[in-house]
């Protein structure tokens, strides 16, 4: 464990961290944009680190887009990104779902069309994804017909949810051999303007409660997201950086795969929280405290430019 | 752990004199529904010849369900299709009759409640003179409504979630924008996580639409059904009602026996329904404390057990 840990980074600290690491690996909501917005000077801090020669990904717990919209929406808030930069939990769980579960069949979604055309993607057929509401008598609902080529559920965003999508899934799992993956365990899903609605997390909870079974969850902090881009790009951990606003999915993916953190204080963790966690004897709470922090990522823009 | 002992307490089968022995130490006898005197639609044989005999023994019979879906009215006519003659409304305690009591008469609410729940909730609520936000209201169904911005009734005070074949996105996030205030009540009406239905299927229950919204608001929701200690003191505020005196069958072990245990009764589990004798004794076997106060006292194969014992 580093000596001096949760160290404002100072401009000379800066210079120093980015040359002992060629990739940084970036959070988006409260890291790079807050909702439609980009954090000012996070599109130059991009752009400067890959004119530095530092190679940049983008890793996010986000299911409701596939890499290419993602792709999109950093082109249009100016940052110089592709898609296969991209990583996030619609594309991971496809990842997931196809190389380490080895899925030979469909899998029953509840999720988002992002979620699908990632699945179809690498080549696994979905079902269930859209408006799905109840009809029937009690009875009919254990008794749902139900695809017997489905060897898996997958839960993630789904503004659909519903009720119906509940009693399926449950279904499906009541076979033991059939496979459950969560994209996240957030609580919440940020929007423009700040506002926030329910997450992916509130909704495998209910499934999670009805089946009497634990998800494998894909996103941070699990360490699959980070090895998704180190197998596809070959990454020495101790050459990385992990810069996210969350102790406890950005920051504790870092520690697990020891990767060196910053922690921006412009989305949900504060520094007190930081140093709370800092002084707490319990080594759970230890993983969540960064090596740095800055009050914004625009913060280490002199460093790059210098 | 050296000095520690294992008790082996528990989980008794109960035959012949014992279960007279049993009964004439007991005044109330409490039972659990699904599972102890009915499955579905088809009632436990010899589970209304013992609640009638119990009856004529001088016995106080009630019905204790954390199933939420039907108000007391239609209990009532549930349990005359199945062959319980002259069971009374007044002695059936559902946990959404006992929602509907807490609002009123324990928490008092000055305010509409806004309900995640069914057609049972809200008749008991509308019977208990409790406020109700109208659902499906035309707001809903403006232009440009949507989970990012649905409207809100002022006058909300309390939230209560159960069991709810509606459920949508839409009332998560509202039930959530409501529970952001702190004064805000929240309850849930049960926390089963799922219920059996007929031939060994089951279906979420109000338990996993709970878990949803608690994740959300990051709050934890006040349990009016088994096992908490509410339905009971919401009979024994109705009737004079002495523990020792009292006992509970069912045939869940996380709800009806823990209940039991919280509220100090005598239990019984009864293998009709969703616990099976390993699990009880799987509990037995713990060494974690908590988990003692799912064993059962005794345990019958079913309530027809008492039958006999009634006959003589």
């Amino acid at each position: 464990m580093a000596a001096s840990k949760c160290t404002r980074l100072s401009s000379a600290l800066s210079r120093q961290l980015l040359d002992s690491v060629d990739s940084v690996l970036f959070d988006c909501d409260g890291v790079i944009w807050r909702g439609d917005q980009a954090v000012p000077g996070a599109p130059e801090v991009i752009n400067s680190l890959k004119k530095n020669g530092k190679r940049v990904f983008f890793v996010t717990n986000n299911s409701t887009k596939t890499r290419q919209m993602y792709a999109d929406k950093l082109g249009k808030l100016g940052f110089d990104a592709t898609a296969d930069e991209v990583f996030g939990t619609a594309y991971c769980s496809a990842m997931y779902l196809k190389n380490e579960c080895k899925l030979e069949g469909k899998v029953y979604l509840i999720g988002s069309n992002a979620m699908r055309q990632e699945l179809e993607e690498v080549g696994i057929q979905p079902v269930g994804v859209g408006p799905d509401p109840i009809s029937g008598v009690q009875i009919d609902w254990a008794n749902v017909p139900l695809d017997k080529e489905v060897q898996a559920v997958l839960v993630g965003f789904d503004e659909h949810f519903s009720y119906m999508k509940l009693n399926r899934a449950l279904q499906y799992l009541c076979n033991p051999d059939c496979q459950f993956v969560g994209t996240n365990t957030d609580t919440r899903l940020p929007l423009e303007g700040g506002k926030a609605v329910p997450g992916t997390g509130c909704l495998l909870r209910a499934v999670e409660t009805a089946a009497q079974r634990q998800a494998q969850v894909v996103g941070k902090p699990s360490n699959f997201m980070f090895e998704c881009v180190a197998s596809q790009f070959d990454l020495d951990p101790q050459r990385c950086l992990m810069v996210g606003d969350r102790l406890d999915t950005d920051i504790m993916l870092g520690s697990n795969c020891g990767l060196k953190t910053l922690l921006t204080l412009t989305g949900v963790s504060t520094v007190a929280e930081a140093e709370a966690n800092q002084k707490s004897e319990c080594p759970h709470r230890q993983k969540m405290v960064p090596d740095y922090y800055v009050d914004s990522i625009a913060d280490i823009l002199p460093a790059l430019q210098a | 752990m050296a000095g520690t002992v294992t008790s082996s307490r528990g989980c008794v089968t109960l035959r012949g004199a014992q279960i007279r022995d049993l009964l004439d130490a007991k005044h109330n006898v409490l039972f659990d529904c699904d599972g102890v005197i009915w499955n579905g639609e088809t009632a436990v044989t010899g589970a209304p010849e013992v609640v009638s005999l119990l009856k004529q023994r001088g016995k106080r019979v009630f019905f204790v369900t954390n199933n939420c879906t039907r108000p007391r009215e239609n209990y009532v006519q549930k349990f005359c299709r199945l062959g319980f003659t002259d069971v009374a409304e007044e002695e059936i305690f559902s946990s959404a009759y006992c929602s509907a009591a807490y609002l009123r008469d324990v928490a008092r609410l000055q305010g509409k409640v806004y309900v995640i729940g069914c057609g049972g909730v809200m008749k008991e609520l509308q019977d208990a003179g409790v406020p109700v936000v109208e659902e499906d209201s035309a707001a809903d169904r403006e232009p440009g409504t949507s989970i990012y911005n649905c409207p809100l009734d002022p006058d909300v005070k309390a939230v209560l979630v159960g069991y709810d074949e509606n459920f949508t996105f839409m009332k998560l996030a509202k039930a959530c924008c409501y529970l952001r205030n702190s004064e805000c009540l929240f309850l849930a009406t049960d926390p089963d996580p799922w219920h059996p239905l007929r031939g060994g299927r089951i279906t979420p229950g109000s338990g996993s639409l709970t878990a949803a919204l608690e994740t959300a608001s990051s709050r934890k929701a006040t349990v009016i059904g088994k096992p908490s200690r509410f339905m009971y003191e919401c009979i024994a505020s109705q009737f004079d009602l002495d523990p020792a005196r009292s006992l509970m069958i069912g045939d869940r072990l996380e709800t009806d026996i823990l209940f039991g245990s919280n509220c100090g009764l005598s239990t019984v589990l009864t293998l009709t329904g969703v616990s099976t004798l390993e699990e009880a004794h799987r509990y037995r076997d713990s060494e974690a404390p908590e988990q003692k106060d799912c064993v059962p006292d005794y345990v019958v194969e079913s309530v027809a057990d008492f039958l006999q014992a009634l006959e003589e």
